[in-house]
């Protein structure tokens, strides 16, 4: 069997079962499973944006916001439709991903990265600031009950909110899947392996690099009003979901997952959900730990194998079922080992 | 009308004038993070996402020491300080010898990456220890209330954001006479421009670094203590600190001294602008950040610019 039959079979069974699970469990279980698939739709636009085109962005959670505000604002406030307002916040991501994007045009690296915990920072303070958003809300707390959407007439409850929520990421897993495997993919590992030699070869690369940015932005904004129904509140201030803080412990998370890999964006929002949950059953210990955790794991990780736990694991289940394989001539195997 | 408008000019000037000693020493304590981040990065090629939060538990430090332990005694503070300089120093020598050292040759995203996992845990220490959201009274080096005016003008200076001004001064001259006139500053910038060469050259490159760090996060926890009486003293609060004195750091094109202290004066005065015209508050201060960093990388970060190293 080989690694690619096996992603075959495993692929599905792990959607389905991943799909079905939460039906057993208690409302606010199905709200935690909610916000998991948000978090992996988020940490699936970091991976665009790092694992494929070289980018770091600490300001992830800033264009969730954008969704999540532009959710809560239109649907609490005003009394827009569901899809509209999501529809409109990923939009107003985007855009806000392809204007960080261009100062980014001329940047790389570790450049970028201080761009964009200022735009974080530049968001938590000013568009997240307590008071801000009141002529929106009518009150300080932001939008304290973000209602679920109806479909086909039919009201949503934190199970199917689910259920969509993962068809959702499961388009958005297959449109990074193909963006990765096809042309486009080639494209943007050429500009992140060396932007002379793409634009000597006559790619656009300012284009392609602002519509990476563009593309993750709408993602992240896209999470973000999934979030907004699943946590059933948009806040800013101190209780904002939205903040630094957030975008750091994603970018941490998914560098110990491994950057590259759609799997470990996967894991990575469940773990940013459930890991701090976790913890507050563990006698004590609370979810304050996780982030001191999470760091912790970081530089382990970092300083013994820098290709994240989920790329490796991948690497270890290959090279079994290569060595699998192998044991029927053991001469080769006996070679191989040898070599090793 | 056109008396009333010039009316609220003079009335912005004075306000300004008011705000002027405020925005001079803020500039001066993200010159101190700012020095320090230079330093690291000149030498080690790092940079230090965890300088804040090394301020951040270093600030702690010196209020356990400062408020709790030497509470009723003369000197609690300068202990404090003290203290704080060894935990800051002790805390780059730990981040560069176990978690940088290790990488060496690695790319540095990676190295980065490693400091913002010192990052998070360093922040959650002080928060777990301290507290997260309770009140800490500052660290009180000299008496908050003692002003005495700019000879010749009405420009009030409180003498604690005179000895925040003075100190940053002071440091900058150190580090700059450190760099230019001694030996280990010398290596510094042969380590800076060449590690293969420097080390062809006898140097001890591991020793350098080490030192460069050891120095640089004691610069941090310096800023950090200063800077307890004009904040809110809270584990966060002190990581945004880092963000500005990035915008400093970027001013002097993550080279230069002598640029990095007047972008951190600079910046510090320029925040303050907007409450000269009524937007007061954390918000546009940070909205003055934001610019700055924009604009230094914008103008000064462009391709082809060949006074700024490859980052």
């Amino acid at each position: 069997m080989t690694p690619a039959t096996l992603r075959r079979i495993l692929i599905p069974v792990g959607f389905a079962i991943v799909a079905i699970l939460p039906s057993f469990y208690d409302f606010a279980l199905q709200g935690l499973a909610g916000r998991a698939v948000a978090a992996a739709l988020l940490a699936l636009s970091l991976v665009l944006l790092t694992g494929m085109v070289g980018q770091v962005s600490f300001c992830q959670y800033s264009f969730a916001a954008l969704g999540a505000f532009t959710v809560g604002s239109l649907v609490v406030g005003h009394g827009v439709n569901f899809w509209f307002a999501a529809l409109l916040g990923t939009a107003f991501a985007g855009v806000g991903g392809v204007l960080v994007g261009i100062p980014a045009l001329r940047l790389r690296g570790l450049l970028l990265a201080v761009l964009t915990v200022a735009v974080a920072l530049f968001f938590d303070v000013f568009l997240l600031a307590p008071g801000t958003w009141d002529g929106f809300s009518g009150g300080t707390l932001a939008w304290p009950l973000v209602p679920f959407p109806s479909i086909f007439g039919h009201l949503m409850d934190n199970y199917t909110f689910y259920l969509f929520s993962l068809a959702v990421f499961a388009i958005a897993a297959l449109l990074v899947w193909n963006l990765r495997n096809g042309k486009t993919g080639r494209v943007l590992r050429a500009v992140r392996d060396s932007e002379v030699a793409s634009s000597t070869l006559g790619l656009n690369v300012a284009g392609w690099k602002l519509a990476a940015f563009g593309v993750s932005a709408a993602l992240a904004g896209l999470a973000g009003a999934l979030q907004a129904v699943a946590t059933g509140s948009v806040a800013g201030g101190s209780q904002s979901a939205y903040s630094f803080q957030y975008s750091v412990a994603l970018v941490a998370t998914i560098t110990v997952f491994g950057a590259s890999s759609i799997f470990s964006a996967t894991a990575a929002g469940f773990f940013i959900v459930f890991a701090p949950q976790l913890l507050d059953m563990i006698p004590g210990l609370s979810h304050n730990w996780w982030p001191l955790i999470l760091g912790a794991i970081l530089i382990v990780q970092l300083v013994t194998s820098p290709d994240g736990v989920v790329v490796k694991t991948q690497r270890d289940i290959a090279h079994l079922m290569h060595r699998l394989a192998q044991r029927r001539r053991p001469a080769v195997a006996a070679a191989h080992s040898e070599a090793a | 009308m056109h008396a009333s408008l010039a009316a609220a000019l003079v009335a912005d000037l004075t306000t300004f004038k008011n705000l002027l000693p405020t925005g001079l020493a803020d500039g001066s304590v993200y010159a101190l993070a700012a020095l320090g981040l230079v330093l690291i990065y000149r030498v080690s090629g790092v940079l230090n996402f965890a300088q804040g939060a090394v301020a951040t538990v270093s600030a702690f430090v010196a209020y356990q020491f400062a408020n709790v332990w030497f509470q009723n005694t003369g000197y609690g503070p300068w202990i404090g300080l003290l203290a704080a300089i060894v935990a800051g120093g002790f805390m780059g020598f730990v981040i560069e010898v176990f978690t940088i050292r290790p990488l060496t040759g690695r790319p540095p995203i990676v190295k980065v990456a490693v400091t913002i996992g010192w990052l998070l845990v360093l922040q959650q220490i002080a928060g777990l220890v301290w507290d997260f959201t309770g009140y800490h009274p500052p660290i009180k080096l000299v008496d908050r209330n003692s002003t005495f005016p700019l000879p010749g003008t009405d420009v009030h200076f409180g003498l604690n954001q005179l000895l925040v001004i003075l100190t940053a001064l002071a440091l900058a001259g150190g580090t700059a006479y450190l760099l230019q006139r001694t030996t280990l500053g010398a290596s510094m910038r042969a380590v800076s421009d060449d590690p293969r060469g420097a080390r062809l050259w006898g140097i001890d490159v591991d020793r350098v670094t080490a030192l460069s760090w050891i120095i640089g996060s004691a610069m941090a926890a310096v800023a950090g203590v200063l800077i307890t009486p004009f904040i809110i003293f809270t584990p966060f609060s002190l990581t945004l600190v880092v963000v500005n004195s990035f915008a400093a750091a970027l001013l002097g094109r993550l080279q230069s001294l002598v640029f990095t202290v007047i972008g951190a004066l600079f910046l510090g005065v320029a925040e303050q602008v907007p409450a000269t015209f009524g937007y007061g508050g954390a918000s546009w201060r940070q909205a003055v950040t934001f610019s700055v960093v924009l604009l230094a990388l914008w103008v000064l970060f462009r391709p082809g610019n060949r006074a700024v190293r490859a980052v």
